[in-house]
């Protein structure tokens, strides 16, 4: 088994540590004896839309995120495609952002998203900076620091990926963190964590490995690891205020 | 306003208050004094740090900038003092207004002299702004600009304003890092010098390093490199515009850096000098080459220069080298991604050595952790274990190091920095250096740990 990750705009968007989520998906990977391969999506660079089992896209400056606003237009159509049929996207902070409608600055004119999921995000004056805990559907937790300023809203069919527990999330105000939304056949996850992500929640690089894999081998079943040292960092940040 | 003088006497009060705060906090162990006497003298005389700065004969100078604050400054006051200069220095790091009123208070006399050539100021990107509309600053050297601390001020473009406010003000000569495209693009409006790295003797090896890339200002692109360093340093231009990096003034060249000091060429004005730096580390030669640029534009000779760097001791925690019995400790700060894979290229040259990397995050070391994951501790991948990691953030430091490639079984997890201290003594042979990597609330720990062994070390 080989899993495809596509890592968008890795030299644009890559603030906040966010290669961790890479190293997590490869290395958790090659623990199982799955193959990986990670490709570099750069600005004009075109990829067929049934390529990839994964893309991830991270955060940027506020200079870089419209030049990367700007590119993704073109590669819109293509990004949907691929979701449709089955890839998974992880998209943190900006990258989130991108993934709705728009993204409106104070006072300048809006930054286009693609619109794959049914949200947009606004300037807020306050900036959300601090540890995050939150909750899922399935009672498990997420963990992971937040740092943005602009607050994004779901709209009424777009699953979040889970509820406050400490911290700001989405928007500071509804008690919502991410996106977690089925695209046809794919998945996309939306956040504002990083810290970085995936590292210390394995539960969920587990869950984005399996369902990107399903995608070219059907129903995949994953081996446990060994995840004593995931799991200690994962309390420890559970127990942080925000 | 009556003087006594020539010191306005609210100054003068101002000066005994803050010294005797002080005396107390010393005489009475209430900790690091550091800032509160500067803040007690502030509140008496909001004007204390202007008046008392003035009298320093050559003026003000300032470091400021991401990384080597501390040791570049106190390079520079090392070769102000081969220069037979008299120096005001906030040598303790406290680089906030307060901590520089501080540092002013406790040079002057009680009735307010202040009896200097220069006052040389180690400051805060942010308190930039602040001290120079206190004090006219003639010189502001910049050492860097990278990623640091990002829950503070938010983004790498906000500081680089911030800086370049500062140096505005005044209208500052700018000592310029020609090869940071973050630094060398400043304040076009004030006189610039430049310094940069020629070549190294080997060149670097170092992969290009996501975390630290640069876009040009002009076009919004990345930059291309014909020389890469580390980081984003080197000899740069845009991809679409052509422009790039400005030709220095002052060069080092023929590079040789190593584990336990590093040597160069330095091309100061017509002198060519020979430099033997007791210091590790490539950073440790961008320090050097900074303070001697700063040195230059304030008209320090070159035998001063060479004298200052070649027998420049540390500071505490800045590569700072302590012997125990027969084994070496190797402190090394770290504090963002560039930094620290800097420190880790070269504690991974020391093939003997062990490390020691402890993490907090407490405000003062970046309350967010994610940047281990932009530094390169994939340098270690190679290196003989065991990695031992403490602090409050090690479980964090431990999944870095285990996702960088380190079997789990080499990785020792102690929280306690006094007990990881032990175990990583106990874990090290005979004749071998222990790399110890902390972050600042871990040093300040450590320092007092190394204290209450007796163990004797530079001032802070
Ligand atoms: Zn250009």
């Amino acid at each position: 088994m080989e899993l495809r990750i596509g890592h968008l705009y890795a030299h644009y968007l890559n603030i906040y540590g966010d290669r961790g989520n890479i190293l997590s998906l490869t290395n958790r990977c090659r623990w199982r004896g799955i193959e990986t391969e990670v490709k570099t999506l750069g600005l004009n660079e075109d990829f067929a839309d049934d390529y990839f089992d994964v893309f991830f896209i991270g955060g940027g400056q506020d200079k870089q995120q419209q030049v990367i606003a700007e590119d993704l237009q073109a590669r819109k159509e293509t990004i949907r495609q691929a979701v449709e049929k089955g890839a998974v996207i992880l998209a943190v902070c900006g990258g989130y952002q991108l993934l709705g409608h728009y993204y409106r600055p104070e006072g300048a004119p809006d930054l286009p998203g693609i619109s794959l999921i049914d949200a947009y995000t606004e300037a807020g004056k306050r900036r959300m900076i601090g540890n995050v805990v939150i909750k899922r559907n399935d009672g498990s937790t997420l963990v992971g620091f937040e740092n943005h300023s602009g607050r994004t809203f779901l709209g009424k069919e777009v699953e979040a990926l889970g509820s406050i527990v400490v911290g700001n999330g989405n928007n500071g105000e509804d008690g919502k963190e991410g996106c977690a939304q089925p695209v046809g056949k794919g998945k996309v996850f939306g956040t504002y964590l990083h810290g970085s992500l995936l590292p210390k929640n394995p539960r969920l690089a587990d869950e984005i490995i399996s369902f990107a894999l399903s995608r070219r081998y059907g129903q995949v079943d994953l081996p446990a690891l060994a995840d004593g040292l995931e799991q200690k960092a994962h309390e420890y940040a559970v127990s942080l205020k925000a | 306003m009556p003087k006594a003088n020539g010191v306005a006497l609210k100054d003068m009060l101002a000066v005994v208050a803050g010294k005797t705060a002080a005396f107390a906090i010393k005489t009475f162990g209430l900790g690091l004094a550091s800032n509160l006497p500067g803040r007690i003298a502030e509140k008496m005389s909001p004007k204390v740090l202007s008046s008392l700065a003035a009298q320093a004969e050559r003026g003000v100078i300032a470091v400021t900038g991401t990384n080597g604050k501390s040791t570049t400054s106190g390079l520079v006051a090392s070769i102000l003092q081969a220069e037979s200069l008299k120096v005001v220095h906030n040598r303790q790091g406290a680089n906030l207004v307060a901590g520089i009123t501080a540092s002013l208070v406790d040079a002057a006399s009680f009735c307010g002299r202040v009896d200097a050539d220069y006052c040389l100021f180690e400051i805060d990107e942010a308190a930039l702004p602040l001290v120079a509309k206190a004090t006219p600053i003639s010189i502001v050297l910049v050492t860097n600009l990278f990623r640091d601390q990002l829950d503070r001020f938010g983004e790498l473009d906000t500081t680089a304003k911030l800086i370049q406010s500062g140096i505005e003000i005044n209208k500052s000569t700018a000592v310029l890092n020609a090869d940071d495209p973050n630094v060398a693009q400043m304040v076009a409006t004030c006189p610039r010098l430049f310094y940069g790295i020629r070549q190294l003797a080997v060149e670097s090896t170092v992969k290009e390093e996501l975390s630290e890339l640069s876009y040009s200002p002009c076009c919004g692109v990345e930059y291309e490199y014909s020389r890469r360093f580390y980081g984003q340093l080197g000899h740069y231009s845009c991809p679409a515009c052509g422009k790039a990096r400005v030709e220095p003034q002052i060069i080092a060249d023929q590079v040789n850096v190593g584990a336990v000091k590093s040597e160069f060429l330095l091309e100061y004005g017509e002198h060519k000098l020979k430099i033997e730096l007791p210091l590790p580390g490539l950073f440790n030669v961008y320090n050097a080459l900074a303070a001697a640029a700063l040195c230059y534009a304030a008209g320090i000779s070159a035998q001063a220069v060479q004298e200052g760097l070649c027998r420049y001791s540390t500071l505490f925690g800045r590569s700072e080298r302590i012997n125990l019995d027969d084994k070496t400790l190797l402190i090394q700060l770290i504090k963002n991604p560039a930094g620290a894979s800097q420190a880790l290229q070269a504690a991974a040259a020391d093939k003997d050595g062990q490390l020691l990397i402890a993490i907090n995050d407490n405000y003062a070391d970046g309350r967010d952790v994610s940047w281990l994951w932009d530094a390169e501790f994939e340098q270690l991948k190679d290196k003989k274990g065991p990695f031992i990691v403490s602090g409050k953030r090690c479980y964090d430091m431990a999944l870095r190091l285990k996702y960088a490639g380190i079997e789990s079984g080499e990785i020792i997890v102690e929280p306690d920095l006094s007990g990881a201290l032990d175990k990583a003594l106990a874990e090290l042979p005979s004749g071998k250096t222990l790399w110890l990597l902390p972050t600042y609330t871990c040093l300040l720990e450590l320092q007092k740990i190394m204290k209450a062994r007796g163990c004797k070390l530079s001032a802070t």
